[in-house]
């Protein structure tokens, strides 16, 4: 189905604002819900900060104050539609539950995005950090089950597998190796620009988030994993916002923001199997249209330029949450010994990349191989689920 | 085994918070495993269900919050607060433990539990058990967790199939007699009597 944001108009902006009944959604069923509504409340929640971040800083470089109030004006909305998302979390949840989640979004969204890629060189950059998160969410899973005694396939259910990915010690690179190259603005793909604007979102919040929750855990290991891949974290926002042509003019990333959102509540909407959760994709969708006719204004009016010369005629192919198990399997059988050098990416650990690992690991073990020593000394064994047979790798088979 | 591994499993084990706060993920698990049995399992599957979850708020009264009153300002009233959702959960257990499982209205009698369990385990683990984390005099948690442990065997989550005796006896006993013979165990191990 074709559908192009440009030719649709949505709510008018000053018929937007919700009250306080109208905030308060009922959050969906932390144990029966399908946990891609989760991966979608999770991904548009990170959409929506971006949103809102991107207007606070474009709002501190702009003199002219009719343009700060217009951009408060769409702001204060989406601050709204942020709250709308967010709160569709149940609060029953656990804060371990929802970081599995957040790293079961990481996984799938970032596969499929690679999958998905036109440009070689970014479809390898989500190549690369995808089988960081593949990691992270099989270190989490390991020390779920060692706090709550549940297992992490009550979250993700069958859908996403937990098992080893590059080992997560191995992510600690020099931060000058998570600089890549950007995309070139005048030849690229609309698409790649969606993509990386998306997984960057959705990085910066995963970023956010477990640096906030990381010290609200009592247990040593809990904190101390938190904070390793919280700088992993960091790590992916460096790699994945480097990958955004920095020429683009504020007006430009901000038409290219909203129709982001356009295209993301707009995909959603076709895969969404709660139908209240669908209401509000629907109803952002309706908001978003004309945030995205507002920005377009503001480019022609102070850019000078059309915006249709710089989006996608349409939207492309909607973003989808499914499986990627064997697409997963395939990388981890081929990329698992990749670290980057430079903007580029290398088999052997080259000396800067030694000298940061000597500098963080060295003096006793990192947490995220604590916290599987310790779950083996619980269990007897580790948490994995594997529904598509061994491990890829037999280095890494357990025994 | 490495010395951080070695702390981390004592941490692990020797708490009491951190062993009610696995027993609420143990109790989600049979909650799971109520849903998807069918037949003569669903009907083993919720005994071991009202079994774990008597024996464990029993110990949690028995044990947890008077330690809890008499350690933080306002632990009465969160203390109130957690006796009124387990006495609401207790009246549902009872109206589940008396249903046929494979009537139409035992499957939403069992969610509403559900909820109702897992809002209080939340309630207990952010309200109660941190605090009781935060004040607690080192080492007094680890003797606390012998008397949940006592209860703990009132109710195995998973029964050796050919144990014999007491313990085995308790799996069709009513729920209000386990209650009272959990609650004379744990004190006994607390050395009080009963």
């Amino acid at each position: 189905m074709t559908f192009n944001p440009l030719e649709h108009r949505g709510i008018p902006l000053d018929r937007q604002l919700r009250d306080w009944r109208e905030l308060a959604v009922e959050p969906v069923d932390p144990d029966r819900g399908d946990p891609y509504t989760r991966c979608r409340i999770i991904t548009m929640n990170g959409i929506e900060i971006e949103a809102m971040l991107f207007s606070h800083h474009f709002a501190r470089h702009c003199p002219d104050l009719d343009v700060k109030r217009t951009l408060a004006r769409v702001r204060y909305i989406e601050a709204q539609q942020q709250k709308a998302v967010n709160w569709l979390l149940p609060g029953a949840s656990s804060v371990l539950e929802t970081t599995i989640s957040y790293e079961q979004v990481a996984v799938d969204l970032t596969a499929w995005i690679a999958r998905m890629e036109p440009d070689p060189y970014l479809t390898q950059a989500y190549q690369f950090g995808v089988l960081e998160d593949f990691d992270h969410l099989y270190r989490y899973a390991n020390l779920y089950e060692m706090i709550e005694h549940r297992k992490a396939e009550e979250i993700v259910d069958q859908l996403t597998e937990v098992m080893p990915g590059r080992p997560t010690p191995l992510h600690h690179r020099d931060p000058v190796d998570n600089v890549r190259e950007p995309y070139d603005r005048r030849g690229a793909n609309p698409l790649s620009k969606l993509h990386a604007l998306t997984v960057m979102a959705a990085e910066q919040q995963t970023m956010n988030f477990y640096l906030n929750v990381g010290p609200t855990y009592m247990e040593p290991i809990a904190r101390q994993l938190y904070q390793e891949i919280g700088m992993i974290e960091e790590e992916h926002v460096t790699h994945y916002e480097s990958l955004i042509d920095p020429g683009e003019t504020w007006w430009e990333q901000l038409v290219h923001h909203e129709y982001n959102e356009c295209y993301l509540y707009h995909s959603f909407i076709e895969q969404e199997s709660d139908a209240r959760v669908r209401a509000i994709w629907e109803l952002h969708l309706n908001m978003e249209l004309e945030h995205l006719r507002l920005a377009c204004d503001l480019m022609r009016r102070h850019d000078g330029r059309d915006p249709a010369e710089v989006l996608a005629p349409e939207l492309p192919n909607v973003l989808t949450f499914e499986p990627n198990k064997q697409y997963l399997r395939e990388l981890i059988a081929t990329q698992l010994d990749l670290t980057t050098l430079g903007t580029g990416y290398v088999r052997e650990a080259h000396e800067r990349f030694e000298r940061m690992q000597q500098a963080l690991n060295s003096d006793g073990m990192p947490p995220s191989d604590q916290v599987l020593d310790a779950h083996r000394e619980m269990f007897g064994r580790e948490y994995r689920l594997q529904t598509e047979g061994e491990h890829p790798v037999p280095a890494l088979r357990e025994n | 085994m490495t010395q951080t591994a070695q702390a981390a499993r004592t941490a692990f084990q020797d708490d009491v918070v951190a062993l009610l706060t696995r027993q609420h993920g143990d109790i989600r698990n049979l909650f799971d495993e109520v849903e998807r049995a069918t037949g003569q399992d669903r009907r083993t599957a919720l005994r071991q269900l009202v079994r774990l979850l008597a024996v464990h708020e029993t110990a949690e009264q028995e044990v947890v919050h008077p330690f809890a009153r008499r350690l933080f300002e306002g632990a009465d009233e969160v203390v109130r607060e957690r006796l009124a959702e387990e006495e609401g959960a207790k009246e549902t257990l009872a109206r589940l433990d008396g249903m046929d499982p494979g009537s139409p209205e035992f499957l939403p009698t069992l969610r509403a539990l559900r909820a109702d369990v897992m809002h209080h385990a939340r309630a207990e683990e952010r309200y109660e058990f941190r605090e009781i984390r935060r004040y607690a005099e080192p080492g007094a948690l680890a003797p606390l967790a012998q008397a949940v442990r006592a209860a703990e065997a009132m109710a195995p989550t998973r029964p050796h199939p050919g144990v014999q005796g007491a313990p085995a006896n308790l799996l069709t006993g009513p729920v209000a007699a386990l209650m009272d013979r959990t609650r004379d165990a744990v004190r006994k191990a607390m050395g009080r009597e009963g």
